[in-house]
C-alpha cells in the first residue's frame, strides 16, 4: 500500500483553475461556487498603480494537505473521516453525521457540505475514481496546463515526487500546527 | 456514476418534456422564464466517473480555437469526463477550464434542440418547433413572416452575392464555406477583422508570415499585449511560465492592466493603453544608437534597413520621448534593449494573438516584426519560428460560377464613381473583408445592390463586434436571418429560421493540421450521438441543399446568360445531347448537394489515406492524433513530461534562419504600402497619443482563462467561476467617487451603454477601466448568461483602424455613472 | 402513578385542567401566549429544515455553527449549571440550599431536553449519530465524550429526580454525586469541543473548559432566582430571602471571577501577539454582542450584588434576566467569534473582495427552532410544576 502526497511547482500556476473544474467533472462534485474541493487562491496585489508589488500577487493551489496527523479526523464522534489504506484522508459518508466539527478544525478551508448526500465532502486523490480504476495520478494532476503537481508514492524512493523531495525545497502550509501535511510546495 | 440525477435520466426527461411542449403549444419552449431558469439549474448536474466499463474516445476540444485534445470518457452513452490527449503535440497533455467544463457545453439545458421558424417580431425570440424539412422549406420559400431565399433570388435575378455568408471560427467553418464556395456569394464575412487579422498581416507583410514562438527555448521574453495567462494558447501558455520567476527565461509583461500574465512575469511594466509602438520605437532606436543589433543578420537578410535606421534616428524615438507617451520610465527601455539584444538570438517579442486594439496595430506589429529580425532571432530555437505543417489530402469542393453574382460588396478604390455608391472602408482588402465596415455600409444603404439575406454559422455578431446596437439593426433589416448554432445566442433571437447543431462532443469534423516546431494531423472523432433533433453542419448542409438545389438552379436558368448559352449549345455530331441530357450535365456543375454526398468520416478518411496511409488513418480514429514515425518517436518521461519529437527532429529551424517573404528578408520598407496611403514604415504619429478627456476613462476589454467570448458564457460549470463580470475601475478613483466593491455602474460612450458592477483595484490605472468581453447577453434562453454583467460591445465604438478595417476594441473613451 | 416496579409520586390534582387551570392574569396569559406561539415556531422551523434540509439555516462552508450551537450550549450550560446549584444542598449538604434541589434537577433535566431538542435537528443525521458512536466511536473527539456524557449524565439526573420525588435522599446523593461529576466531566468536554481546535487560536487551549464549568454555576444561579421568582411571584419568605441572599454572595464572587478570567484571557489575547488570535480578539471588543455578554452577565448583576451584599433578591430577579439575555449572548459569541476569522485568506475568485471577517447572521428557521427550544423548555417546566411537588417535602 502506498503512502500518496503532492509535490506543487505552485510558480508555474497560473490561476486558470482547470484542476477545479477537473476535479468536479471527475468527481462529480456538486456545483456551486462554495463546492469545490480543490481552488487557486490569490492575493490583492499589493502597492499603487503602476508600482505593483509582483511578488504579492503569487498564485496558490490548494485542497486537502491529507495531514499524517490530520485534525479533522482526531476531531470526527464517529470515525467517518479516517485515513485509507494508502493515507489518503476520506469521509465515509454513511457515517459522517455532520456535526461539521471536521469544518471547523481543518486549518485548511479543505472541506465543504455536499447537499446531496448531506454529508462533509473532500478531496480524495480521485481514490474512488482514478485510483479505483488502476490510473496513476488525479485528475488535477493530469489536466493542469502548466504541471504545477507532482502526484505519487512518498514511501516509494524511486517515485518521482520521492524524487523532487529530494532535490528541491519545499515548504508545507500552515506546517506549525503540527498536522504534517502530505501536499509539498516546491520553492 | 453516483448522482441522484443522472445524465441519461437528464436526456431522457428533457426529450420527453420538449415533445409535449412541441405538440401542445406552438411556441416551443425556447424562452424560458425565471421560475423554470431555477428548475433548468436542477437540471445541470456533475457526473462521478465509474468504475466500471466506459468507452475513451479521442476528440479535440471546441471551447475556445485552440483545439486541444481530448480523450472523452463515455459511460452507457454519456461523457462522463474529458480529459488531456497526451498524444498530441500542440497541446501536450492538458486540457483548460474551458475544456473539462465541455461536458456542461453538451448536457446545457438551454440548448437548440430543434429546427425553429421565427413567429413573433424580429428580435422578439419567440420561435416555432418544425421538423428540419420544414425548416428547409421555410428558408427556400418564405412564411408570412419572411420571404424565402426564392423569392429574394428571383428578384435580385439571381445574384447569389444579395447572400451574406458569415461563420465563427472552427473545425466546422471549412463545411459552411463550402457551401458559401458553392452557393456563388461573394460576401463573405468572419472572425479575422473582429480578431487577430492586424498581426497576421503585419508579420506576413514583414517576415512572411505569422510565427510562433519558441517560448520552451527562449530566453527573454517580452510579452506585450498579450496575456498568454488567461488568453490560453498552446503551446504557449504551457511553455511560457514553467521557466520565470527567476527559473531560466526571464519575462517582461508590458501591458496597462496587472493581468495574471504579469503575476508570472519577472518584471510587468504599465503601459498608456495604444502606445505600444512608441515602446518598439524607442527599443529600436536604442538597438541601433549602441549597434546591439545582428549585424551580420541585418546585413544579409533585411530590405530596406538603412530606410528604417534613418527614420528612427531622424524621428528621435529615444526612450526619453517613448517615455512621455508610453509612461514606462526611459531607464526601463534601456534595461530591455540591451538585455533583449544580450540574450539574443533566444529572445522572443512574442507576437500575440489577439483582438486589433488600437489605430496604429498593422503599423505596431510590423515594428514588433522588424525588432525581432534585429537580433536574428528569426527561424531559430529560442526565437520565432515558422515551423512545418504536414500535408494533408485534398477534399474536392463546388465552385461554380454565376453569370450574375455581382462581386463583394467593397470598393477597392477609394474615389467614389459617378452613380455608384462610394465607400472607402480601409486601404487593402483581405480574406474576410471588414465586418464593421460592411456592417454599416449595409445599415447606411452604401450597397452597390441589395443583399437581403444572410446565413450565420456559430457565429455571434450581437456579441462579437463593436456597436451592438447596429447589427441588432443589421440584423432586423436583413429579410431572411438562418442561424445554424447549438445556444439561443443573443444573434439567434434574430433569426427567422434556426437550424440547431450539434456540439462538438456530437460530430466528426474535417482533419485537421497543426503546423509548428512539433508538427502533427489531429482529428475531432464523434464521441456521442447528436442529441435530441441536432446535426452536423455537414448533414444540415446536406439536407438543405438537397432541398433548394434544383430550385434555385431553375432561377439561374432563367436569369444566368452563360448557363443559357451552355444549355442552348447542344452539341453536334456523336457529342449532340438531348436538352435533358444537357440540363443534367450543366446542373452538374450546379449541383450544391455534391460537396455533401459523403460523410465526413469518409471524407477525412480520404484526406489521410492518400498522404499517409491506413495506419494514420486508424491512428486519427483511434487516438486523434498523427505524424510520421509517432509510434517510435512518442515516449513520456516523466509524469508531466512527454517527448513527441527527439530534439534533432523538431523543426525549429525550416528556411534556413531566413525569413519567408518573397524576398526572404525583413522587410523594413514597403513603397506598395505607400501607394494605399498607408505608412511603407512604422511611424509616431501625434494622433496615437494617449489622452483621456476629464472625467472619462479609456475603455479596455480583453479575457480570462475562464471563458471564451460569449460562446461559453452559458456553462454552468464556468459560472461557479465567474459569475458575472465586473468593471474594474483604479482603486483610488473609486474611493475619491464613494464607489465600492459591487456598486452597480452604468458605463456609456457614444455607442450605447451596459449595466455592470464595480470592481475597485490597483490593477489598472486611473484613466482606464476594463470588464471581461462576452458577458451580459440580452438572450432570456440563456439561463445564466442572460444580462451576466456588461457587455463591452455595447459600449465600444466601431472605429477601424486604417489598414485592414479591423475593429480598434481600446480607442473609446466612456463615462461611468453609479446607478 | 406507578410505572413497572417505579412508583412517581405525582400531585394528586394533576391533569389537563390543572395544566390549564393557572391564574388568568395579564403577565400569565401573556407568557402562555408567548409560549403558544414559540412552540408554533418550532413546528414552522423544523418544518422547513425537513423540506429545505441545511439550506433553511445560513450556515456555510466558512461558518458551519450557527445559532442553533449556541441555543444548544445555552441549553446544557443552563442543565449543569442547574445541577451544580442543586447538589449544594443535595449532594454536599449545604442545609440553606437544600430547598431548591429538587426543582433545580428538575430545571437541569427540562434544559438539558430542549438543548437535545434544538441539536437533533442541527446535526444533519442524529440517528446515524446514535448508531456510529456506538459502532466507532472517535475516542479522539470532544464532541463524542461531549454527546456520550451528557447522555450518561440526563441519565443519572432522571435517576436522581426519581429518588429526590420519593424522598430517598441517599440514593438521591449518590446519583446526585455521579451525575454532578458527569455532568461537569461533560460540560468541560463541551468547552474542549472548542479548546481542541487548533486552527483556531482565539479558541484554542485551556481557557474554555474551565470558563465553560465557571459560567454554568453563573448560569444555574441566574436561573436559580428566576424560578424562585417564579415559584413565589416575588414575593419571598425568610427561607427563601436566605438561600437567594447565599446564593447571590456566590454569584458576586463568581462574577468577580469570570471577569478576571476575561480580562486576562482578552488582553493576552489582544497583546500576545499571537497571529490570528490578537487580531480577531481586537476585532471581538468592537462588536456589540461582545459588551450585550459584558454588560448584562457581569455589569449589571454585579452592581446590583454590590449595592447591598444579595440582600434585594426582587432586584436579583432582574438583574437575572439580564443575565440569562447575556449568557445567551456569552453562547453566541464563543461560537460565531470562534469561526470568525476565515481559514483560507486568500481571494479564490476573482470578483471578491480578499477575505476578511466572516458576517453570520441567523436564518429565520435557525431563530424559529431556537425560540422554539425555549417555549418547549418552559411548558415542560411548567407541566413538571403542575405534575410534580418541585418545593422541599416539610420535615426534611
Amino acid at each position: 500500500m502506498a503512502r500518496y502526497g503532492m509535490a506543487l511547482d505552485y510558480k508555474n500556476c497560473i490561476n486558470c483553475k482547470a484542476c477545479e473544474v477537473a476535479c468536479k467533472e471527475e468527481n462529480g462534485v456538486e456545483l456551486g461556487a462554495e463546492k469545490h474541493r480543490i481552488w487557486v487562491g490569490a492575493n490583492d496585489v499589493k502597492g499603487e498603480w503602476p508600482l505593483l508589488d509582483i511578488a504579492s500577487a503569487a498564485f496558490l493551489p490548494s485542497q486537502c494537505q491529507h495531514c499524517e496527523d490530520a485534525p479533522c479526523q482526531e476531531v470526527c464522534p464517529t470515525n467517518a473521516t479516517y485515513y485509507d489504506e494508502n493515507h489518503v484522508v476520506r469521509v465515509d459518508s454513511d457515517k459522517c453525521i455532520l456535526c461539521s466539527y471536521c469544518m471547523n478544525a481543518c486549518p485548511y478551508d479543505a472541506r465543504y457540505v455536499d447537499d446531496r448526500t448531506m454529508t462533509v465532502d473532500k478531496c480524495t486523490f480521485c481514490s474512488d475514481t482514478r485510483l479505483a480504476r488502476g490510473e496513476t495520478t488525479t485528475a488535477c494532476q493530469a489536466t493542469c496546463p502548466t504541471k504545477v503537481r507532482t502526484f505519487g508514492d512518498l514511501d516509494d524512493p524511486n517515485s518521482e515526487i520521492s524524487e523532487l523531495l529530494r532535490t528541491r525545497e519545499h515548504f508545507s502550509l500552515k506546517a506549525h500546527l503540527g498536522t504534517n501535511p502530505k501536499l509539498f510546495y516546491l520553492t | 456514476m453516483q448522482v441522484e440525477v443522472s445524465r441519461r435520466k437528464f436526456l431522457q426527461g428533457s426529450v420527453a418534456l420538449s415533445i409535449i411542449g412541441g405538440s401542445s403549444v406552438g411556441v416551443t419552449n425556447l424562452l424560458a422564464g425565471h421560475g423554470e431558469h431555477e428548475a433548468k439549474g436542477e437540471l445541470t448536474v456533475t457526473t462521478k466517473t465509474g468504475t466500471g466499463e466506459a468507452k475513451e474516445i479521442a476528440t479535440l476540444c471546441e471551447m475556445c480555437v485552440n483545439k486541444c485534445a481530448a480523450v472523452a470518457r463515455v459511460e452507457n452513452g454519456v461523457v462522463t469526463k474529458l480529459n488531456p490527449n497526451p498524444l498530441f503535440p500542440k497541446s501536450k497533455n492538458m486540457l483548460c477550464p474551458r475544456g473539462n467544463a465541455g461536458i456542461q457545453a453538451l448536457y446545457d439545458p438551454d440548448r437548440l434542440k430543434f429546427p425553429m421558424i421565427r413567429v413573433g417580431e424580429k428580435g422578439e425570440g419567440k420561435f416555432k418547433r418544425v421538423s428540419w424539412e420544414e425548416a428547409y422549406d421555410a428558408i427556400l420559400n418564405g412564411t408570412d413572416k419572411f420571404p424565402g431565399m426564392g423569392k429574394i433570388l428571383e428578384e435580385e435575378k439571381d445574384n447569389r452575392s444579395s447572400f451574406l455568408f458569415c461563420a465563427g471560427e472552427g473545425m466546422a467553418e471549412h463545411t459552411f464555406k463550402t457551401f458559401f464556395s458553392a452557393f456563388g456569394s461573394s460576401n463573405w464575412l468572419n472572425h479575422a477583422s473582429l480578431c487577430l487579422q492586424t498581426v497576421v498581416s503585419g508579420y506576413g507583410v514583414t517576415l512572411g508570415g505569422y510565427t510562433a514562438a519558441d517560448l520552451e527555448n527562449a530566453e527573454y521574453i517580452i510579452m506585450a499585449g498579450a496575456n498568454r495567462a488567461e488568453a490560453i494558447v498552446t503551446p504557449d501558455t504551457m511553455d511560457g511560465f514553467k521557466r520565470t520567476k527567476g527559473r531560466g527565461a526571464k519575462l517582461i509583461c508590458i501591458d496597462p492592466r496587472f493581468t495574471n500574465t504579469a503575476a508570472k512575469a519577472d518584471k510587468w511594466l504599465a503601459i498608456n493603453p495604444g502606445t505600444d509602438l512608441a515602446f518598439v520605437l524607442a527599443l529600436t532606436y536604442v538597438v541601433l544608437t549602441e549597434e546591439l543589433y545582428n549585424k551580420k543578420y541585418v546585413a544579409e537578410n533585411f530590405n530596406g534597413f538603412d530606410e528604417y535606421k534613418k527614420s528612427v534616428l531622424d524621428n528621435k524615438y529615444t526612450p526619453e520621448w517613448a517615455e512621455k507617451i508610453t509612461g514606462i520610465r526611459a531607464k526601463d527601455i534601456y534595461q530591455i534593449a540591451r538585455d533583449f539584444m544580450a540574450h539574443a538570438p533566444k529572445a522572443v517579442y512574442y507576437p500575440g494573438r489577439r483582438s486589433t486594439f488600437a489605430n496604429n496595430d498593422f503599423q505596431l506589429r510590423r515594428a514588433m516584426a522588424i525588432f525581432q529580425g534585429l537580433s536574428g532571432g528569426i527561424d531559430t530555437k529560442g526565437g520565432l519560428v515558422f515551423g512545418k505543417k504536414l500535408k494533408l489530402g485534398k477534399h474536392e469542393g463546388l465552385e461554380p460560377i454565376y453569370a450574375r453574382a455581382e462581386a463583394r460588396a467593397v470598393d477597392k478604390t477609394k474615389i467614389p464613381k459617378k452613380g455608384h455608391a462610394g465607400y472607402s472602408d480601409c486601404a487593402v482588402v483581405s480574406g474576410g473583408g471588414s465586418w464593421i465596415a460592411w456592417r454599416n455600409r449595409f445599415l447606411e444603404g452604401r450597397m452597390p445592390y441589395k443583399v437581403r439575406g444572410m446565413f450565420c454559422y456559430k457565429h455571434n455578431p450581437m456579441m462579437n463586434m463593436p456597436n451592438t446596437e447596429k447589427t441588432a439593426q443589421m440584423l432586423k433589416k436583413m429579410e431572411l436571418v438562418v442561424t445554424i448554432d447549438t445556444m439561443p445566442s443573443d444573434t439567434v433571437m434574430y433569426a427567422d429560421v434556426v437550424l440547431p447543431e450539434c456540439t462538438y462532443l456530437e460530430r466528426t469534423d474535417p482533419v485537421k493540421t497543426f503546423g509548428g516546431i512539433e508538427p502533427s494531423i489531429a482529428q475531432r472523432n464523434k464521441v456521442v450521438d447528436p442529441m435530441f433533433e441536432t446535426k452536423p453542419v455537414m448533414d444540415i448542409m446536406r439536407g438543405l441543399t438537397e432541398k433548394i438545389s434544383k430550385p434555385i438552379f431553375e432561377i439561374t436558368k432563367k436569369y444566368d446568360e452563360d448557363v443559357q448559352e451552355e444549355l442552348a449549345n447542344l452539341g453536334d455530331g456523336e457529342d449532340k445531347k438531348t436538352p435533358a441530357q444537357k440540363e443534367e450535365e450543366v446542373y452538374a456543375e450546379f449541383d450544391l448537394t455534391k460537396p455533401f454526398e459523403h460523410s465526413q468520416e469518409e471524407v477525412n478518411e480520404h484526406m489521410v489515406k492518400s498522404v499517409y496511409g491506413e495506419e494514420a488513418v486508424k491512428a486519427l480514429k483511434e487516438h486523434g492524433v498523427f505524424y510520421p514515425n509517432m509510434d517510435k518517436f512518442f515516449k513520456q518521461i516523466s509524469v508531466n513530461e512527454h517527448q513527441y519529437y527527439p530534439e534533432k527532429e523538431k523543426a525549429y529551424s525550416v528556411n534556413g534562419g531566413k525569413p519567408k517573404t518573397h524576398s526572404q528578408k525583413v522587410e523594413c520598407n514597403l513603397p506598395n504600402l505607400a501607394k494605399k496611403g498607408v505608412d511603407p514604415m512604422p511611424i509616431w504619429k501625434d494622433e496615437y497619443n494617449f489622452s483621456v478627456p476629464e472625467g472619462k476613462f479609456r475603455m479596455l476589454t480583453g479575457r480570462h482563462a475562464q471563458f471564451t467570448q460569449s460562446g461559453t458564457s452559458n456553462n454552468a460549470m464556468l459560472r461557479d467561476l465567474i459569475y458575472e463580470n465586473y468593471a474594474w475601475i483604479n482603486r483610488r478613483v473609486a474611493e475619491e467617487k464613494g464607489i465600492k466593491f459591487g456598486d452597480t455602474l452604468e458605463i456609456s460612450s457614444r455607442t450605447g451603454k451596459t449595466i455592470i458592477k464595480a470592481y475597485p483595484t490597483e490593477k489598472v490605472g486611473p484613466q482606464t477601466i476594463f470588464f471581461v468581453h462576452g458577458f451580459g447577453e440580452e438572450s432570456e434562453a440563456l439561463t445564466w448568461a442572460y444580462k451576466n454583467g456588461g457587455n463591452d460591445n455595447a459600449v465600444i465604438e466601431d472605429v477601424t483602424e486604417p489598414v485592414y478595417g479591423a475593429a480598434s476594441m481600446h480607442e473609446t473613451n466612456v463615462e461611468i455613472r453609479r446607478v | 402513578m406507578k410505572i413497572g416496579p417505579l412508583s412517581i409520586p405525582l400531585k394528586e390534582d394533576f391533569s389537563l385542567k390543572s395544566i390549564l387551570g393557572f391564574e388568568k392574569t395579564p403577565v400569565n396569559m401573556l407568557l402562555a401566549l408567548s409560549v403558544i406561539a414559540m412552540l408554533v415556531m418550532l413546528v414552522v422551523g423544523i418544518g422547513n429544515y425537513l423540506i429545505h434540509s441545511h439550506h433553511a439555516y445560513n450556515v456555510t462552508r466558512q461558518h458551519p455553527w450557527g445559532l442553533l450551537i449556541a441555543v444548544y450550549i445555552f441549553f446544557v450550560v443552563s442543565s449543569t449549571g442547574f445541577c451544580i446549584v442543586g447538589s449544594l444542598g443535595d449532594v454536599f449538604g449545604f442545609k440553606d440550599f437544600t430547598m431548591i434541589s429538587k426543582r433545580a434537577i428538575f430545571g437541569s433535566i427540562v434544559t438539558i431536553l430542549a438543548g437535545f431538542t434544538v441539536i437533533a435537528f442541527e446535526i444533519g443525521h442524529p440517528v446515524t449519530m446514535m448508531i456510529y458512536n456506538v459502532l466507532t466511536p472517535g475516542l479522539t473527539s470532544a464532541i463524542w465524550w461531549m454527546g456520550t456524557l451528557y447522555g450518561l449524565y440526563l441519565t443519572f439526573m432522571i435517576i436522581e429526580f426519581y429518588f429526590l420525588l420519593n424522598n430517598d435522599m441517599k440514593k438521591a446523593k449518590i446519583f446526585g454525586l455521579t451525575g454532578l461529576l458527569v455532568g461537569l466531566a461533560a460540560h468541560s468536554n463541551l468547552g474542549s469541543v472548542f479548546g481542541f481546535l487548533n486552527a483556531r487560536t482565539i479558541s484554542q487551549g485551556v481557557y474554555y473548559p474551565t470558563y465553560f464549568i465557571l459560567t454554568a454555576f453563573i448560569t444555574g444561579i441566574f436561573l436559580s432566582f428566576i424560578i424562585m421568582g417564579f415559584r413565589y411571584k416575588l414575593n419571598f419568605n425568610e427561607k427563601t430571602k436566605k438561600l437567594l441572599e447565599g446564593l447571590a454572595k456566590i454569584q458576586g464572587l463568581l462574577i468577580s471571577i469570570l471577569i478576571f478570567f476575561m480580562t486576562w484571557k482578552l488582553l493576552t489575547d489582544m497583546y500576545g501577539g499571537v497571529p490570528t488570535r490578537s487580531d480577531v480578539a481586537h476585532h471581538i471588543i468592537h462588536t456589540a454582542p461582545f459588551w450585550a455578554e459584558v454588560i448584562l452577565v457581569m455589569i449589571i448583576p454585579l452592581l446590583v450584588i454590590l449595592k447591598d451584599f444579595g440582600k434585594s433578591p426582587v432586584l436579583m430577579f432582574w438583574a437575572s434576566l439580564s443575565g440569562m439575555v447575556g449568557i445567551f449572548f456569552m453562547r453566541y459569541n464563543l461560537v460565531h467569534d470562534t469561526q470568525v476569522k476565515p481559514l483560507q485568506m486568500m481571494k479564490i475568485r476573482e470578483y471578491q473582495l480578499s477575505p476578511e471577517w466572516i458576517h453570520y447572521f441567523p436564518s429565520a428557521s435557525e431563530i424559529m427552532i431556537s425560540l422554539g427550544g425555549l417555549g418547549l423548555c418552559i411548558l415542560l417546566y411548567y407541566v413538571g410544576t403542575r405534575a410534580f411537588n418541585l418545593d422541599e417535602e416539610e420535615g426534611h
